[in-house]
């Protein structure tokens, strides 16, 4: 019976190929490290904040003499309300925090670099939706950060050359942030996840196409794949595991810890809180815009320094298999980039003294630094090396393969030893 | 290791955000039953006067475990629907103090510092040499020392005024957040199944792995 189903729908559609090809068969390296989980895992939660979202959507009210008491009766009359809530608010820091886990893990491997440009652009692109849609959800408690944090940003477009004012109003449906900025920032809040979906499968699509890229940096021939089930399925999952211990011991125990204090405070035009802060996982960029003394130069600058990454596919052009793994130079470059990151964080946390505003300019110079340099210590780093001669088990690996598959994209360039 | 770093990371960010403003210790709120109903009985005496808890209704607390007589008592007439909304109309309040005092609700978190704040502000009241009455936390309040802690100089007394302020914090705590204990229990259970599931599939992977090579 089952099987006439299936042969049914095959005839039609091709169900059983999809599942065999895409899913279940689909070639993966079995060298990928753990740092490969975390696109699967960004997945799961983009479901958890769909799901959760919904459910607390049944119950919130856009409204801004209402929203704020609808999350109240969330948390204290609906049904496990609170842990809907709360799962919804931990789970876009969790998000962040998984994204940036997978970006970094991009960065480090080079996975950015051919055959793989579109995969990172279409990531760029989740990643500013993504962006859009925290900002816009942060909104929607209707608390004094939320209010306030929503004023600061909508203002920034204020630097649009021209039409500048009118862009802000057009944004905010009304001169300040009211009532208009939050029924369209929740019609938005819930549009935008979908078409983060929409982009998922684009990312997906162009996954498939080039395939994982792996911790060697050098396209395994087929003996080197594995089935995605059940190798990376059951890894999938284990890591999913250790995810949710993380993230439940933060919904069970210490759910505030990602909120505000002043957020509790219904939102109040009259009176500014004496220190805005935005969440956590926009505070390096946040730290940026405040480093530019000049607005204009400081909405640029942030704009800019989130889509820096869109660029490492022109900026790092070296044939170096491997990412930073097997090069020593971007390796200390891309730890000291982490570090920089934090401080930025740090900077953008702290209300802004001289000292601060100072270590947040030298942490900006450094951050567009470390990309604009690129270029110039990837190619020395890439004369030295292949100078040097790279590491026996990698020379041996690129050997290997080069007997089983395809040649290396070596392109040749002017000023190789021969 | 790697969850430990990702632990590590997370509190990092986390202490980033809230470092400053953490007043005294921490002085821990109890949370048991008979504490909260002093904390509320003292709350419904001192400070239902001036403050309402708009997001908490009689029937909340007698459905939490309250005394049925106690919670009747402070509701007088009205239905258990009714909020704690306090006494003073609005307008008498901005002509008595300049300004309508907070609702407490949420104020446990509401402030940095949450309970510890909230504590030491209600103790915190005491003479400036040039006789004026001040508060440690917060210099220019406007609410008067309702506990009267800024006149006792006995110990025995202050302790039992810091005993008072103690419960009415740990009923402010547990409006703030009435699902806690819940939330907790839950989260007991929840933690003890994801190690166990986790166990189980790294166990389940590594047999799967095995199969390789
Ligand atoms: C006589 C009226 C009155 C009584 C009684 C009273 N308060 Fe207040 N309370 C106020 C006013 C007015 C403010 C606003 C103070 C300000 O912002 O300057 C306030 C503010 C507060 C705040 C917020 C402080 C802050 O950081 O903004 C807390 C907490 C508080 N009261 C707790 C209590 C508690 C607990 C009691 C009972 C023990 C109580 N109050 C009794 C009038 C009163």
């Amino acid at each position: 019976m089952q099987n006439k189903l299936i042969k049914w729908i095959d005839h039609r559609f091709p169900l059983t190929n999809f599942v065999k090809h895409e899913l279940t068969g689909y070639p993966t390296p079995r060298n990928l490290s753990y740092w490969w989980n975390f696109g699967f895992l960004a997945g799961f939660v983009l479901v958890l904040q769909v799901v959760t979202g919904i459910f607390l959507a049944m119950h919130y009210k856009p409204d801004a003499t209402l929203s704020f008491d609808s999350i109240q009766h969330i948390m204290r009359d609906v049904n496990y309300g609170w842990l809907l809530r709360y799962m919804h608010a931990t789970g876009a820091s969790a998000f962040f925090l998984v994204i940036y886990i997978h970006m970094a893990r991009t960065l480090y491997y080079g996975s950015y670099r051919a055959p793989r440009e579109l995969m990172w652009w279409t990531g760029q692109g989740l990643l500013l939706m993504l962006m859009a849609t925290a900002f816009m959800g942060y909104l929607l408690p209707w608390g004094q950060m939320s209010f306030w944090g929503a004023t600061v940003i909508t203002n920034l477009f204020r630097a649009t050359p021209y039409i500048g004012d009118q862009v802000v109003v057009w944004l905010r449906g009304d001169y300040t942030v009211g009532d208009a900025t939050l029924t369209r920032f929740f019609a938005l809040h819930y549009l935008f996840p979908f078409l983060i979906i929409g982009g998922v499968v684009v990312h997906l699509v162009a996954l498939h196409t080039v395939k994982s890229s792996n911790p060697s940096g050098i396209d395994l021939a087929a003996r080197d794949n594995i089935p995605f089930h059940p190798y990376f399925t059951s890894k999938d999952f284990y890591g999913l595991g250790l995810f949710l211990i993380v993230y439940c011991s933060f919904v069970f125990f210490f759910p505030d810890s990602m909120i505000e204090p002043a957020n509790n405070i219904p939102a109040n035009p009259m009176q500014t809180p004496t220190h805005i802060v935005p969440e956590w996982y926009f505070l390096p960029f946040y730290a940026i815009l405040r480093s530019v003394p000049n607005m204009v130069g400081g909405v640029a600058a942030m704009g800019l320094s989130v889509m820096m990454f869109a660029f490492m596919p022109f900026l790092d052009r070296s044939r170096i298999p491997g990412g930073a793994s097997n090069r020593p130079i971007v390796r200390i470059g891309f730890y000291l980039f982490l570090l920089n990151m934090l401080v930025l964080g740090y900077v953008g946390a702290t209300p802004p003294t001289d000292q601060i505003i100072l270590v947040g300019q030298v942490a900006t110079l450094f951050y567009f630094g470390s990309f604009l340099l690129i270029p110039f210590i990837s190619i020395a780093e890439e004369r030295w090396l292949i100078k040097r001669g790279l590491p026996p088990e990698v020379e041996a690996l690129i050997a290997s393969e080069a007997r089983g598959k395809i040649k290396l994209p070596f392109r040749r360039r002017s000023g190789d030893i021969k | 290791m790697r969850k430990f770093i990702v632990i590590l990371m997370l509190y990092c960010f986390n202490s980033v955000v809230h470092a400053e403003d953490v007043r005294l210790g921490n002085i821990g709120v109890d949370a048991s039953l008979p504490a909260l109903e002093r904390g509320a009985d003292l709350l419904m005496n001192a400070c239902h006067n001036c403050h309402s808890l708009k997001y908490v209704r009689y029937r909340d607390l007698s459905a939490f475990g309250f005394d049925k007589k106690k919670v009747d008592g402070w509701r007088g007439d009205q239905p258990p629907e009714a909020a704690l909304i306090g006494l003073l109309a609005d307008e008498s309040a901005v002509q008595m103090f300049g300004k309508v005092p907070p609702d407490l609700s949420l104020m446990i978190k509401a402030r940095e510092g949450g309970e510890n704040y909230v504590y030491s502000y209600l103790i915190g009241y005491y003479i400036t040499p040039e006789g004026l009455l001040s508060n440690h936390v917060f210099p220019e309040t406007k609410m008067p020392d309702v506990l009267g802690v800024s006149g006792v100089t006995d110990p025995v007394q202050r302790t039992e005024i810091q005993g008072k302020a103690h419960d009415i914090v740990s009923f402010l705590a547990w409006a703030a957040d009435p699902h806690q204990e819940e939330r907790h229990r839950l989260g007991y259970y929840v933690m003890v199944y994801l190690l166990v599931l986790t166990a189980l599939l790294f166990a389940v992977k590594n047999q799967i792995w095995s199969r390789l090579k």
